[in-house]
């Protein structure tokens, strides 16, 4: 495999220590290349399709949103392989294509890494410009006229993340005004006209 | 292009630069400049007309040429006023030809609607209509005077507006439009297809592409333009 054709790696991890040791042992690989390292996931750009790999720490996503962790990354390609300091729930995990432990050494880790890309290849991914559930019911409140502020009460998560849904909405549909967004609604008739007289 | 050499120039015809790109005859018409120019050149066509050849070559070049960079040294302020002119006459052209094309398209598709897709593209675009009016108007009563007075009295404005102001709060035209756009081709029912509806679409389809070079100008253009002049009177 040559230069160029390196998998590409996002990592999401908070702790620079742990950050900084995992690139080190992936980057050591000359398959894999982690081309950007980010402490909070709301900075992960979803519209990034070249990537092969996301390593994320399970804790940085807030927990409502734990079980539907590819919508989250706007139904991402990438395979997604979470690095769990501690034990999760196994409903969890399952959402991940593999995991990697804290006291995995660098061949597991490689390993791991390229069993989650097997893994993922073989997933017959949903259509990619379909919304998730989740971000349906976030265009319906946005439809409504609901604030994020609203919305992220109402959903008991951040307002980042109603930030992240919001711009994965309106990228699958390629609307972006809240007006186009409740034409759009109506249209698909995931609200009624009577909730605006 | 980075090195923007393969773009137009004042010796070149404009029976050629119509030739590469049809959608330069839009400026023309909002520059009242008459058909039947025969072989004009750029030079002869823009003195003929009084127009600035450097600044009616920017606009086409940006128009033509999405990687152009307008160099704005070598440009002063009697192009500041050109381009303010320029720009009127561009929300004139949108307020008389484009819109009420689009107004027409969309009344004659509505027209064949169900009440509810009806009543919520009529509303969306009433209010995209309002919105645009509304955006031209400020320009023409707040910015381009403001500017015009900086040009003509060689001193800073008697006012605490600057044109910093209007680079936060200038809105995106676009947006709305776009979304339109994607509406009445994705989205609304397929039993609603007719020629019709094709021909709304290639009408949104020029007026976005020419809004976005609009506004490339005011951005590119103007601004700068202006950020230059108010620094030189501080």
């Amino acid at each position: 495999m040559n230069k160029e054709a390196k998998y590409k790696v996002v990592l999401i991890e908070p702790s620079e220590i742990v950050a900084t040791g995992i690139a080190e042992i992936v980057n050591r690989n000359p398959e894999f290349s982690v081309v950007q390292t980010l402490s909070n996931p709301t900075y992960y750009n979803a519209n990034n399709n070249d990537i092969d790999i996301i390593i994320v720490n399970p804790t940085v996503i807030d927990y409502n949103e734990r079980l539907d962790i590819r919508s989250y990354f706007g139904g991402t390609n990438s395979a997604l392989v979470a690095l769990a300091h501690s034990n999760y729930e196994e409903n969890v995990l399952r959402q991940y294509d593999d995991c990697i432990g804290i006291y995995d050494n660098t061949a597991r880790i490689i390993q791991k890494l390229k069993s989650a890309m097997e893994e993922n290849s073989q997933n017959p991914k949903s259509d990619l410009n379909e919304l998730s559930t989740r971000e349906r019911d976030i265009l319906k409140a946005v439809a409504k006229g609901k604030t994020n502020k609203e919305i992220a009460d109402e959903f008991n998560i951040s307002i980042y993340t109603v930030i992240s849904h919001r711009r994965n909405i309106s990228q699958k549909l390629g609307i972006n005004s809240i007006p186009g967004l409740t034409v759009y609604a109506i249209m698909n008739k995931l609200v009624d006209m009577s909730d605006f007289s | 292009m980075s090195n923007n050499e393969t773009t137009y120039c004042k010796r070149m015809k404009v029976a050629h630069l119509l030739a590469n790109d049809s959608s330069l005859l839009s400026i023309l018409q909002r520059l009242d400049i008459k058909l039947g120019f025969g072989d004009a050149t750029v030079g002869e066509l823009c003195s003929r007309y009084g127009i600035s050849e450097e600044l009616f070559l920017m606009i086409c070049n940006i128009y033509s040429y999405h990687e152009y960079k307008p160099s704005i040294g070598t440009l002063g302020k009697n192009d500041i006023k050109s381009i303010t002119t320029y720009l009127r006459a561009s929300h004139r052209y949108y307020t008389t030809v484009c819109f009420p094309a689009i107004h027409e398209g969309i009344h004659t598709l509505v027209k064949s609607l169900d009440d509810v897709s009806r009543k919520l593209i009529d509303k969306f675009y009433d209010d995209y209509d309002n919105e645009i009016i509304n955006h031209f108007r400020y320009e023409e009563e707040v910015v381009f005077p403001y500017i015009e007075k900086l040009t003509d009295e060689n001193r800073p404005a008697e006012t605490l507006y600057s044109i910093a102001q209007f680079e936060e709060n200038h809105s995106n035209i676009n947006e709305k439009l776009n979304d339109l756009k994607n509406i009445i081709a994705k989205y609304l029912d397929e039993q609603y297809s007719s020629p019709q509806r094709f021909e709304l679409l290639y009408t949104i389809y020029s007026v976005e592409n020419d809004l976005r070079k609009h506004s490339l100008i005011e951005n590119k253009l103007l601004i700068p333009l202006v950020e230059k002049l108010e620094k030189s009177h501080e």
